[in-house]
């Protein structure tokens, strides 16, 4: 009885640490994007205000708009392509057995060790040499690339835990690997594949070096990118348009995390724990 | 022949994935390399000076800072990751009423932009409105310069990662909970010992393997620290808060990509080393196949 009061009072002050601890910059960010000034704590005479919203969103000279729709084309592109492609080497991992098949799974996945900056000096003189510094692909391709081994992590374990015999039935009715792929296995995987994708656009939306090298102006450049690089006139930063901006960016992600919360757990932890 | 037939199957299937990382992984990183043996600064003429760059490494004073920020950070930082990562994943793994909102909640530092995270985190080391002088003033503590002293703006950056990172821990350990199967806390139950015995006789050695998998992960992404670092200090006051990213980083910005290729090599053998001594000692089996 006296054990199971002590672990209740834990228990609540761990609820209660969580919520501080989670919620008390978030609700900071919020509080600042509302108000005139970033200083109205000590500064009495400051005004609640929309005003920085409306700013962000119809200064042309600001691009948050151009950011965020960069953000998205090249993001969903990255997480698609990166699902796809990482989806179809998965499942040739899972089901065909060929030479070098655990040299390769991993070398891929310790590729997701590697330190950005030690590959962004180079990709930058590879896409200038091509001319893309400022474009689209500059991103997209090196993004996909860098989130495949995450990609080709969580849906082998999705695919692992098919039944062998659904393939075998359809290549006994004279399927080939690909239609099987297609017409049976994916179709079952199908809710993994989503949530797989949903964690490949975050990781997408939130990179930060990449974008920081490779793109020049609000063409391409990125939301984390623009949010860093926001100037202010006088040296103050604009505080109220940074945090307006922040939350703005935050509201998709975090919809997604709180929607698809239990699909991303699973999707980060299938694979580090073995079923 | 049917071997040789799945063989070319796979291969189709393999290629995209081989494809794209051979052209924007392995090169770079071989280029990395091989750009490292080079005087190559923009606008001077590209010589090829054999290991000179690593020569000017050892009495580069600002490299071994670096150096010595990028092993500590991860030190410090990731041991209180694990601690509150585990209190979380304690508390997320209990069945109640909201749990699915709170797991939801606690994702949010971690799902937001990392750049958004150290924009809010900036603001709140500000000296006279800053959110953390704020409260140290409510307990008559004197006001920390946060940004402006090093011990300052190294807890700052160990704060703002911890904060953000947390989480991310907490997910990784809350599956190594869950696959504690409950009949062996019934039984311990019964022995008479309580939760606390119970977390360290029977919990924490069954997860084990999963904590150094969360710890292998964390640190090597605490050792390629940037994001937090080029916007809440800037590597600044007088670079003890810069990392070796951001430190390769600066000469790619100025152009000499040879030395700054020199940095980025040293860091990837760093975090190579790294992730080979955690799998072996973790004894981190390849449970993947």
């Amino acid at each position: 009885m006296k054990e199971d009061t002590g672990k209740k009072i834990l228990f609540a002050l761990g609820v209660l640490f969580i919520l501080v601890f989670c919620l008390v910059p978030f609700i900071w960010m919020l509080i600042i994007s509302f108000n005139e000034r970033a200083d109205f704590i000590v500064n009495i005479g400051s005004q609640l205000t929309t005003k920085n919203y409306i700013d962000i969103l119809r200064l042309d000279n600001l691009h948050f708009l151009d950011y965020l729709r960069n953000s998205i084309i090249i993001a969903g592109a990255a997480a698609l392509l990166s699902g796809f492609i990482g989806a179809l080497a998965a499942y040739a991992v899972s089901r065909i057995s060929f030479p070098g098949k655990i040299l390769l799974v991993f070398a891929v996945l310790s590729m997701s060790m590697f330190p950005q900056i030690s590959i962004v000096g180079y990709l930058y003189k590879f896409m200038a040499a091509l001319g893309w510094i400022n474009t689209y692909q500059a991103l997209i391709l090196p993004y996909v690339s860098w989130s495949l081994p995450l990609a080709l992590w969580i849906m082998m374990s999705y695919f692992s835990q098919i039944p062998y015999e659904l393939d075998k039935a359809a290549q006994i009715d004279g399927a080939s690997k690909l239609q099987t792929l297609t017409k049976i296995i994916f179709p079952i995987t199908l809710p993994g594949f989503l949530s797989t994708i949903l964690l490949l656009l975050m990781f997408a939306f939130n990179e930060f070096l990449f974008a920081l090298m490779l793109t020049i102006d609000y063409r391409t450049r990125t939301v984390p990118v623009g949010i860093a690089l926001f100037q202010g006139l006088h040296g103050e930063l604009p505080w109220g348009y940074i945090m307006a901006a922040a939350v703005i960016s935050c509201i998709p992600v975090i919809a997604i995390a709180l929607v698809f919360q239990k699909h991303i757990i699973q999707g980060l932890t299938r694979g580090a724990v073995k079923q | 022949m049917k071997v040789n037939r799945e063989f070319k199957e796979a291969l189709l299937f393999v290629a995209p994935l081989v494809i794209f990382i051979s052209f924007f992984i392995l090169l770079p990183i071989c280029g990395t390399f091989w750009t490292s043996l080079w005087q190559d600064v923009a606008f001077i003429s590209k010589k090829f000076i054999g290991l000179e760059n690593y020569v000017r490494l050892l009495s580069d004073r600002h490299f071994w800072q670096s150096t010595y920020f990028t092993l500590l950070f991860p030190l410090i930082s990731v041991s209180l990751e694990m601690f509150f990562g585990m209190i979380f994943a304690l508390v997320l793994n209990e069945t109640f009423r909201f749990r699915g909102i709170l797991r939801g909640i606690s994702l949010i530092p971690w799902a937001i932009p990392s750049i958004v995270g150290a924009r809010i985190w900036q603001l709140i080391y500000r000296y006279d409105y800053g959110l953390a002088n704020l409260f140290l003033k409510m307990f008559g503590i004197q006001s920390i310069n946060w940004l402006g002293s090093p011990v300052g703006a190294f807890s700052a950056l160990v704060l703002a990662d911890v904060w953000r990172t947390t989480p991310f821990v907490a997910i990784i350990l809350l599956a190594g909970l869950q696959t504690v199967p409950n009949d062996i806390y019934d039984q311990a139950q019964v022995d008479g010992s309580n939760f606390v015995q119970r977390f360290f006789k029977i919990t924490l050695p069954l997860i084990k393997p999963i904590v150094i998998i969360a710890l292998l992960f964390r640190t090597i992404d605490a050792i390629r620290v940037f994001d937090l670092i080029y916007v809440i200090t800037e590597g600044g006051p007088g670079g003890v808060t810069t990392s070796l990213s951001l430190y390769g980083y600066k000469f790619f910005l100025l152009g000499d990509f040879g030395y700054g290729s020199t940095v980025s090599v040293i860091l990837f053998l760093i975090s190579f080393i790294i992730a080979l001594t955690y799998i072996k000692v973790g004894r981190i089996r390849t449970s993947i196949l």
